[in-house]
């Protein structure tokens, strides 16, 4: 499979999703889970994943700590805040409307 | 994360980078590991995590975007749209950014000058602790009388306040080198005087207590300046030997370039090196009062508990010494702070002007409202698209408070550029008032001062219209046609701030207004004199060679004889004091305690004081003072005849009313020596137009010794004579000093060099008022003929004529002008009593300037109508209704 953002603008909705699932997660942790959880149909563009963290981080969303690793690397883990679930919440519904709305199209058209 | 921290993450950057690549490095090495597990090497895994990553910098790049403050990314969005909307109006914004930079130059410049005179702490260490004391006849309207040797003493050494009481006066000694001779201002100090102020020399060394023993050798200290004026700044002085007073006195020092205090002197001496101080028969009595006193307060004692310990000490000396302090004249002692005592004279005129500098800039201010609410008027649609697209108001209030900002800011810099122009000027001004001038500079705090002043600036002139349009643009889209109509409510406020700006400069207006008033009465004041062609100078002759009185007359007689001789000069005389003098300016009249024969002065009553002058016989004919009655004095008025003196006539009627005063006698010793008035002569400002003339007694100068003030009257320009008068005079002797060599009308014109600058700034600052303002009203009436082009266009074509057009806009504008010039009436009633111990003679209500400047104001404003009305009258009906 060709790499490219299939996430459609959906990349914070789903790093909020599953850090409130799964807990603290690095940026590698959250890549792995996206595209096992979609069995591999969703591929996150890394390149474009930590700019999005960082936003994320800056909007208060989510929160970052440095833990070190048993093979004594640094990692940076990220968890989210109850300002971010509120807007996992919010995006929720957004896309569940949105989808809702694009599947109607679908249908009728 | 907090605001701060987010701003200073992004200075914080090689820090940021450091955890940015940690970060990546270790996703990096996570995928290569999930790539090996499915096989690949491990070089093609780390090539395609890499790869898959694209690029770390340009992902680093993104997250550092990312992580900058969303607040500054907002900021420098308002910035860039900001800027580009003063680009697009060019016109707008210089005609904003000129009005503002006069108003914050003016304000910045004025501000170095307060801060350095009245607000900069002293250069003194513990300068906030040093107290002036004085004392004071209390009853006898005198508030500052030195101090004798016994009663420094006495406070010295029985006060619990002070740590350290200082003594000081000033004369003036020769100082004689190997072949001249020059007068120089000595300050005669106690020896802990410069370790109490806290300077440190910049040469050698300043005074130790055992310079100040009576048989120590003679040591000097020079002031910066004198060393650098008379001695080259010569870096070996230290050392060198002068003759002063018939002794060799060694240079131990040189200070360095700080204000001096109380005044600029050459050089300092230690108290026991003054002949007159040191004198015995001085030294032991009381009431020889001579010194000025300073001392420093203890570590925390307020300024009002050494009042409280000295004025204990005064009524036990009061008590103690009754024939040292009267009753009759009351005694009491004060103490100010050494900063105000330094600034008092400054104070009362720069906090004018500063307060009428913000003034200014209060009216530019609520020029450039006006000016952005007008560009708001286009702007309306505009901001009503945005705000129904979803941007908040707050947002557009930000935005449009940036904009004005940014506008202050450069009108802040532009100004700051201007200041040093009009600072050099300033100091020049304020030097006439207190030696602390040579501190004034454009340094951090005054520079502090010039960003705040901007940026309050700004988002004065634009939280108004700001907000103004937030509130209005939501009918902005309702309105079908392309054009707007501008609401009532902004009209309303556009007028508020016209008539806001015309009473503020009509206030200025009358300030000024009353200046000028006053200083043209001062102008008129006759001097009771000729001025023109005399010239004066100084000559000082080294004392201690004329030991003798007798030595000191004919010194006397032959300069008076010599200046016969001299070719051009009409007639010349010696006097204590002239007119205009500025010795006698500074100190003021003497008071010396006369009697009249008859009428006995009784016990506990004060008797009447009186300013006494000596002259030589030709005095009153050099400088022209007029003769009333009687004689003036001659050459006979010797030692050898009777005592004699003229009296002016403001004396003569305050003394004997319509009775003939000739012939009267009083006495200066309490009937000793009588003394008979001979002449009456006409009433001469002798110490300052702006001073009442007040009783004045003049005496032979050759019954009274000697006088160095030479008055001479010159056939041509005194001043081309300064040279053959001064060679004339060494002729006599080579070591007469002779210094202040000047005409007496340039020293006329001095001495209202003061009251001429304030009024020339008042009078700068009130036009630069008047013109804001003509042009802010200009500008609005402008605004609404253009957008009533409709209805005046219907108007005309209806058939009014040209001319009522014309009075309807001119109406309109003069009577915003009238409503501001009647609030600024009652602000100038409140406010312009601060000025009254500016004005000479002038009531600070004084209704003819009242009554000028509002005649003044009303023309301008009515011209300042009168060019929009005018364009109202070349609309074309047709055009105008067509535009519909």
């Amino acid at each position: 499979m060709s790499r490219q953002d299939s996430l459609q603008g959906s990349l914070p909705l789903l790093t909020l999703k599953i850090l409130a699932r799964r807990g603290p997660l690095h940026g590698y942790g959250i890549t792995t889970q996206i595209e096992a959880m979609s069995e591999d149909i969703l591929r996150v563009e890394e390149g474009s994943l930590y700019p999005a963290l960082h936003r994320m981080e800056e909007a208060g969303w989510i929160k970052a700590k440095w833990v070190t690793t048993e093979n004594k690397r640094r990692a940076r883990l990220y968890e989210i805040t109850s300002a971010g679930r509120k807007r996992l919440g919010e995006e929720e519904a957004r896309w569940r409307a949105v989808t809702s709305a694009v599947g109607h199209i679908l249908q009728r058209a | 994360m907090s605001w701060l921290s987010r701003l200073t993450n992004v200075f914080r950057s090689s820090r940021v980078n450091r955890d940015l690549d940690d970060e990546l490095l270790f996703h990096i090495e996570a995928r290569t590991e999930e790539f090996v597990r499915r096989g690949m090497t491990r070089d093609e895994a780390s090539e395609a995590a890499r790869r898959d990553l694209g690029g770390v910098e340009r992902v680093k790049e993104d997250c550092r975007e990312a992580g900058m403050s969303q607040m500054l990314e907002t900021t420098l969005q308002d910035i860039r749209y900001g800027l580009r909307v003063l680009r697009k109006n060019p016109g707008f914004a210089s005609m904003a950014i000129v009005t503002l930079a006069l108003g914050i130059g003016v304000n910045t410049a004025i501000f170095s000058v307060v801060y350095g005179v009245l607000l900069r702490p002293l250069p003194y260490q513990h300068g906030g602790q040093l107290v002036v004391i004085h004392q004071q006849a209390t009853r006898a309207n005198r508030p500052n009388i030195p101090f004798s040797v016994k009663e420094i003493l006495d406070y010295r050494n029985q006060n619990h306040t002070l740590d350290a009481v200082v003594e000081h006066h000033s004369m003036f000694f020769l100082l004689m080198g190997p072949d001249w001779a020059e007068r120089v201002q000595t300050a005669v100090v106690s020896a802990n005087f410069f370790d109490v102020l806290g300077v440190k020399p910049l040469l050698g060394r300043t005074f130790v207590p055992s310079d100040e023993s009576h048989n120590a050798d003679a040591v000097l200290v020079l002031s910066y300046k004198y060393w650098q004026i008379r001695h080259g700044g010569d870096p070996n002085i230290v050392g060198k030997v002068f003759q002063m007073n018939n002794r060799p006195h060694t240079v131990i020092g040189v200070l360095p370039s700080i204000p001096q205090y109380p005044t600029e002197s050459d050089v300092y001496m230690p108290t026991t090196q003054c002949p007159f101080r040191s004198a015995p028969g001085f030294m032991a009595n009381r009431q020889a009062r001579m010194m000025n006193v300073f001392g420093r307060l203890k570590p925390g004692i307020p300024l009002q508990q050494a009042q409280a310990d000295l004025s204990t000490i005064a009524n036990q000396l009061e008590s103690a010494y009754p024939e040292a302090y009267p009753k009759s004249n009351g005694y009491a002692i004060a103490t100010a702070a050494l900063q105000e005592e330094l600034t008092r004279r400054a104070r009362t005129t720069f906090l004018i002007l500063l307060g009428a500098a913000g003034l200014v800039l209060l009216i530019a201010c609520a020029n450039v409202a006006n000016l952005l609410l007008a560009r708001l008027l286009k702007l309306e649609r505009e901001l009503a698209v945005r705000m129904a697209l979803g941007a908040s108001k707050v947002r557009l209030i930000r935005q449009l408070l940036t904009e004005s900002v940014l506008l202050s800011m450069a009108g802040g810099a532009v100004g700051l550029a201007l200041a040093p122009f009009a600072l050099r000027l300033l100091v020049k001004f304020a030097e006439r008032f207190t030696t602390r001038a040579a501190e004034v500079r454009i340094d951090a705090p005054i520079l502090i001062f010039t960003a705040l002043v901007s940026v309050a600036t700004g988002l004065l002139f634009g939280l108004t219209p700001a907000f103004s349009s937030s509130r209005q643009v939501g009918d902005a889209l309702k309105q079908g046609s392309g054009r707007t109509t501008t609401s009532r409510g902004r009209q309303r406020l556009r007028a508020a701030l016209v008539i806001a700006q015309v009473a503020v400069s009509f206030m200025l207006l009358i300030g000024a207004g009353l200046m000028i008033r006053s200083f043209l009465k001062l102008l008129q004041e006759a001097p009771g004199f000729r001025t023109d062609h005399l010239l004066t100078l100084r000559a000082s002759p080294n004392f201690s060679r004329y030991t003798q009185s007798q030595q000191l007359q004919s010194l006397r007689d032959n300069i008076l004889l010599r200046m016969k001789s001299v070719t051009g000069v009409e007639s010349a005389a010696l006097a204590t004091n002239f007119p205009f003098n500025p010795n006698g300016l500074a100190a003021g009249p003497g008071n010396t305690n006369f009697e009249i024969e008859g009428r006995p002065v009784t016990k506990g009553e004060l008797a009447p004081l009186v300013d006494v002058t000596s002259v030589s016989a030709d005095y009153f004919q050099t400088i022209r003072q007029p003769l009333v009655q009687g004689r003036t004095f001659t050459e006979h008025d010797d030692l050898k005849a009777l005592l004699v003196a003229v009296i002016n006539q403001t004396m003569a009627r305050h003394r004997w009313g319509v009775d003939d005063p000739i012939g009267r006698r009083i006495t200066f010793d309490h009937g000793q020596h009588w003394v008979m008035i001979v002449g009456v002569v006409g009433d001469a400002k002798e110490y300052g137009l702006d001073r009442p003339v007040q009783d004045e007694i003049y005496t032979p100068l050759a019954q009274n010794g000697f006088a160095g003030n030479l008055v001479v009257r010159t056939a041509a320009d005194p001043m081309t004579f300064a040279v053959v008068i001064r060679a004339a005079l060494h002729d006599i002797d080579p070591q007469l000093a002779v210094d202040r060599v000047d005409s007496i009308e340039r020293l006329e014109h001095e001495s209202v060099a003061s009251p001429r600058v304030t009024t020339m700034l008042l009078g700068l600052f009130a036009a630069l008022a008047l013109l804001i303002s003509a042009s802010g009203i200009a500008a609005v009436m402008a605004l609404s003929v253009s957008q009533r082009t409709n209805e005046l266009g219907i108007r005309m074509a209806l058939g009014a004529s040209r001319e009522s057009v014309v009075y309807m806009v001119v109406r309109q504008g003069l009577g915003l002008a009238l409503a501001g010039a009647g609030v600024g009436v009652m602000g100038a009633l409140a406010l312009t009593r601060l000025l009254t111990s500016l004005l000479y003679a002038t009531s600070p209500t004084d209704a003819f300037t009242f009554a000028a400047v509002s005649v003044l104001f009303l023309t301008v404003a009515a011209v300042a109508c009168f060019i929009p009305a005018r364009q109202a009258t070349v609309i074309d009906p047709l055009v105008a209704l067509r535009q519909e």
